[in-house]
């Protein structure tokens, strides 16, 4: 147990210490930013993806909705791009009631099939928008006009930033998890039929995980475009972006509480750098690379990254759990 | 005017037909397994790729590269489900996502490393050319792939319901542990079925080839489609993934036509949600 | 013993000389940063603009004594400016994503300490791109994008070589002006579009000034690009029978379009294809016999033997196994020659002193590569010289055919297609 404090300790320090680490490379500060925000959408979508069991492949929505409720708080109302953040999100609850309820009523891969469906209706309707800046899409303030446009040249304050947020989305997780909502979804998950035999309202139950979830996309995609300054169609709705949410959670373990973080730690950086070291060769090396060691820890590992210490502890909440993509 | 109508809807019904073809190895796949294969646009890519090199090399035409495709790809097929996917499959759900991207990305950037960035395609006189029926314009190489596509999922469709091997088939998918008990090996039925799947998919492939371009990256624009044939006509059902390829195919041109082409992709997707909505299981799928 | 230590001696001779060599090195090479989509959708343009910059690089460093009798900075031996400096060009792949493109520009400038920037292709990625340049204070030079907004930032580090859609809607008006007062009929025009920001752009620019210069636009027609059917758009032109047709395409696009239109048989009097997807060389290569008479815009023109873009051209045809320049890839080369010239000139390496350099840059048509009326750019970093030829398809290559003073080849109308 002491050694368990130690090493959490350690952890911890190491996570806080990072951006001074590597202070004289703004590359490798930039790097840590870019894991946090990617461990930030991947958490969220983990909420109905991972805990709830319903594989969402369509969650662009809510990041697209975040980053363009950002920017044309910006375009339009003249006010710094993170002051569309609640707006965002409230909106993504919105919009994940209106698609929720039909959808979820879909077992299994119809539900992903659909959420696919939404997203690219949306990509293609937001493309026509005259409002939200067309097919060209829409850039934040070019130059910052003061401390709250959060536009820095240093990643370290974005590091920070996105730490606070994705410990928040984290702890919320963490609470969620030990509540009645998490053995709630848990039971939905293992089987929706069982659940519902002991009186769950597992619509509801799915519906609320789906909302939070939504909520917490969109504010991952408001923080994307105070970084990046610019959303566009393919990359605010592009269907790319719902992927990589579900594989950087699938990668770390889907429905537990750090294995978005450690899929977004393993595949981030292994995409920045083998973009930096075989990118430049112009001869698509970097996705080869990247896909076969996806493939390797799928073939290995179907359960994630994080299995590899649940076979340690023989308790492990789902490592038995193996059969739930048929059981629909 | 309404000439011109008979020729967007004979044209949506053509393209619809090619839709179904491509569909039909993704639903068997999808049904038998229950697995959804995300590098399935990249499988059709590779069958294209087959037929591009066989008339590049060989100046073949599709009665070449069609039954190379299929072996290729069906191989391709079988390699996957023994490499891959029996291991996925004993994983969650996820990890088919997982592995099948994994496995998209690195074919798709494997072909570009193999064969260069660059667009190609088939010199349009290879199957033969447009001809004039009852005032409507046919092109060759399209009927060929329409009357092909029409074929292969209706023997799929046949081979599933009426034969020996098809009722195994399916007893595997409905449950691979009483499957065994009746002394089938459901291993063998699932690398069967990943080998059926890959040979249309390769004919697919090799045929599209002929009347469109090949390029690393035209998996992605064709996987999209699949998919939602598949789960609009219902997981499994070869004959759902014909009938939604033929409405998808004459629903596109006709809103394409009618309302506007950036438009069609928004009315089928709205058609698809809506058919969910009022039969979850999709048009032909088992409830 | 005495084999160790000379063997040690040795060593360290080897290693100072590396030292030695390492700082020498460093002061005799300028690096130049591109950031272009390698791979995604894009993946062949970016591919051959690599080619092209490689090519550039290799021209200044290791000579080529037919272009240096029209080019002073072709002698060989690297960049007279700088006693001799080598380019070295440190080329990243954008991904065609805005993300990855801002992620590599940072590391160029930052990790490889590029001297200047020459980027992106995609507008959006230029955008967010040139925000990290602009930051770190490194010349940031744009060859291709054309969205109107990108020089009206206010920065001070951002230049851009390439014509604008204004400058091309001015050219098709002009273009299309003369035609009718030659007798051509120019009654009907339709604008086929896709609807990426490439096509939305263009096509509104486009729509906005034939307005104003009298032309009427019936049709105007978008669809979502890499469609996987042209035909019902094909369908919509040969119903209406518009006398010109414009279309703004990408390769895949462009691809379907010309074999449905042969495959329906359908062809207006005069049809013009805006670039794109229509001067990839695969199309040329794969398209160009049935698509006769194709009227395209492009910079680039090989003209007559000699000139600084027929030599250009040849080499770059050994260089890529065949394929001549096109208008993306002039553009490209012609936008590294501007950064080198403004780099010898500087006489540093320095940013700073180059971007003073880049404002002061001034080159006449026939230095050029690109068919520009030269290069010289504003406070806003746009060269006012920029300007566009009209090209026409022959026998399975583009000529250019206006403007007059720089034609090539006379005109033939109408479209004769297949």
């Amino acid at each position: 147990m002491t050694r368990y404090r130690l090493l959490q300790i350690v952890l911890v320090v190491l996570v806080l210490a990072y951006p001074l680490v590597v202070a004289g490379s703004p590359v490798w500060a930039r790097l840590g930013a870019l894991v946090l925000l990617a461990a930030i959408g991947a958490s969220a979508w983990n909420i109905v993806g991972g805990y709830a069991g319903q594989v969402s492949v369509g969650h662009s929505v809510f990041f697209g909705i975040g980053a363009y409720s950002a920017v044309v708080t910006y375009t339009h109302l003249g006010l710094p791009p993170i002051a569309g953040a609640p707006i965002g999100m409230a909106l993504s609850v919105l919009v994940a009631a209106v698609i929720g309820v039909p959808t979820l009523k879909l077992s299994g891969h119809y539900f992903s099939m659909a959420t696919i469906a939404v997203a690219e209706l949306v990509r293609v309707l937001s493309s026509t928008s005259e409002f939200l800046g067309g097919a060209q899409g829409l850039g934040g303030p070019p130059v910052p006009r003061g401390v709250l446009d959060l536009s820095f040249i240093s990643a370290t304050p974005y590091y920070y930033i996105f730490l606070a947020v994705l410990a928040g989305l984290l702890w919320l997780t963490h609470m969620i998890e030990r509540g009645r909502m998490g053995f709630y979804l848990r039971a939905i998950k293992d089987s929706e039929r069982a659940a519902r035999s002991l009186g769950v309202s597992a619509g509801r139950y799915k519906l609320y995980a789906y909302m939070l979830s939504a909520a917490f996309t969109a504010l991952a995609g408001s923080l994307y475009l105070t970084m990046f300054g610019f959303v566009d169609p393919e990359s605010g709705f592009g269907i790319l972006i719902s992927v990589k949410m579900v594989v950087m959670a699938a990668l770390g373990g889907a429905g537990q509480l750090f294995g978005p973080l450690v899929g977004a730690l393993i595949l981030v950086p292994l995409e920045e750098l083998s973009n930096s070291y075989l990118g430049g060769q112009g001869a698509g090396l970097t996705f080869v690379v990247y896909g076969a060691i996806i493939v390797i820890i799928a073939r290995f590992l179907p359960s994630g990254l994080l299995s590899l210490l649940d076979r340690r502890r023989p308790t492990a909440p789902r490592a038995s759990k193996t059969v739930d993509g048929h059981a629909d | 005017m309404s000439m011109t109508l008979v020729q967007v809807v004979v044209s949506g019904l053509l393209l619809g037909a090619v839709y179904a073809l491509f569909s039909s190895g993704l639903t068997l796949i999808w049904g038998m397994m229950n697995v959804v294969n995300f590098a399935h646009g990249d499988f059709v890519m590779l069958g294209m790729y087959t037929a591009v090199m066989i008339w590049t090399a060989l100046g073949g035409g599709p009665w070449a590269s069609v039954p190379a495709a299929a072996m290729l790809i069906a191989t391709l097929g079988i390699a996957s489900y023994f490499l891959l996917v029996r291991h996925i499959m004993r994983g969650p759900m996820l990890a088919q996502i997982l592995g099948t991207f994994g496995l998209a990305l690195f074919l798709r950037y494997g072909a570009l490393w193999t064969f260069g960035a660059n667009f190609k395609t088939l010199p349009d006189d290879l199957v033969g050319h447009s001809f004039i029926l009852a005032g409507i314009r046919f092109e060759g190489a399209r009927v060929l792939a329409g009357v092909v596509g029409l074929v292969v999922t209706l023997l799929l469709h046949l081979l599933l319901t009426r034969t020996a091997i098809g009722s195994r088939m399916l007893a595997v998918s409905e449950d691979a542990t009483a499957a065994q008990l009746m002394g089938i090996r459901p291993q063998r039925m699932q690398a069967l079925a990943w080998g059926m799947a890959g040979a249309a998919t390769g004919i697919a492939g090799a045929l599209i080839a002929t009347f469109f371009y090949t390029s690393p990256t035209v998996g992605e624009t064709l996987a999209i489609v699949a998919f939602v044939t598949v789960s609009f006509g219902g997981f499994g059902s070869v004959l759902g993934a014909l009938v939604a390829g033929l409405v998808i195919g004459v629903v596109e041109s006709l809103s394409a036509y009618l309302i506007g082409p950036v438009y069609k992709d928004v009315i089928v997707y709205i058609l698809f949600v809506l058919v969910l909505w009022f039969r979850p299981q999709g048009l032909m799928g088992k409830a | 013993m005495i084999k160790a230590m000379r063997r040690t001696v040795a060593a360290f001779a080897a290693l100072a000389l590396l030292g030695l060599g390492g700082t020498a090195g460093a002061q005799q090479v300028v690096k130049i940063g591109a950031v272009y989509p390698l791979s995604g959708n894009s993946a062949s343009t970016g591919n051959y603009a690599k080619m092209a910059f490689e090519m550039g690089a290799d021209i200044i460093n290791n000579g080529n004594a037919e272009l240096a009798k029209v080019m002073p900075l072709a002698k060989g031996g690297g960049l007279p400016g700088l006693k001799g400096a080598k380019i070295q060009m440190v080329i990243a792949d954008n991904q065609g994503t805005p993300a990855a493109g801002q992620n590599q520009t940072l590391r160029l400038i930052t990790e490889e300490k590029v001297a200047a920037v020459i980027c992106c292709y995609q507008s959006g990625i230029t955008l967010t791109a040139s925000a990290v340049a602009e930051r770190y204070g490194i010349p940031f030079l744009n060859a291709e994008s054309v969205a109107a907004n990108l020089t009206e930032r206010g920065f001070k580090w951002f230049f851009r070589t390439t014509p604008v859609a204004a400058d091309f809607a001015k050219a098709y008006s002009t273009f299309l002006n003369e035609q009718k007062a030659a007798g051509r009929k120019v009654d009907s025009i339709a604008i086929v579009h896709e609807n990426t920001e490439y096509g939305n752009s263009v096509s509104s620019v486009l729509a906005d000034a034939f307005g104003k210069a009298g032309l009427p636009v019936t049709q105007k027609i978008a669809y979502s690009a890499n469609s996987t059917d042209v035909q019902p758009q094909v369908l919509q032109l040969k119903e209406k029978n518009p006398d010109v047709v414009i279309f703004i395409s990408y390769t895949s696009d462009a691809i379907l379009y010309a074999k449905t239109m042969k495959e329906l048989n359908w062809k207006p009097a005069i049809l013009i294809a805006d670039d794109g997807g229509f001067n990839d060389p695969a199309f040329v290569k794969a398209m160009g016999s049935v698509t006769e008479g194709l009227i395209s815009r492009s910079v680039f023109a090989a003209g007559k033997p000699g000139s600084v873009a027929a030599i250009l051209d040849e080499l770059y045809k050994k260089k890529t196994g065949g394929d001549g320049l096109d208008d993306v890839s002039a553009r490209v080369l012609q936008s590294f020659f501007v950064m080198a010239e403004a780099i010898n000139n500087a006489g540093s390496a320095d940013p700073a002193k180059i971007r003073d350099a880049l404002r002061a840059v001034e080159m006449k048509p026939e230095q050029l590569v690109a068919g520009y009326d030269g290069v010289k750019f504003d406070d806003k970093g746009q060269n006012v010289q920029a300007s566009t030829l009209i090209t026409q398809m022959r026998n399975g290559n583009y000529v250019s055919v206006w403007p007059k003073s720089r034609a090539t080849h006379e005109l033939i109308l109408p479209y004769k297609g297949w």
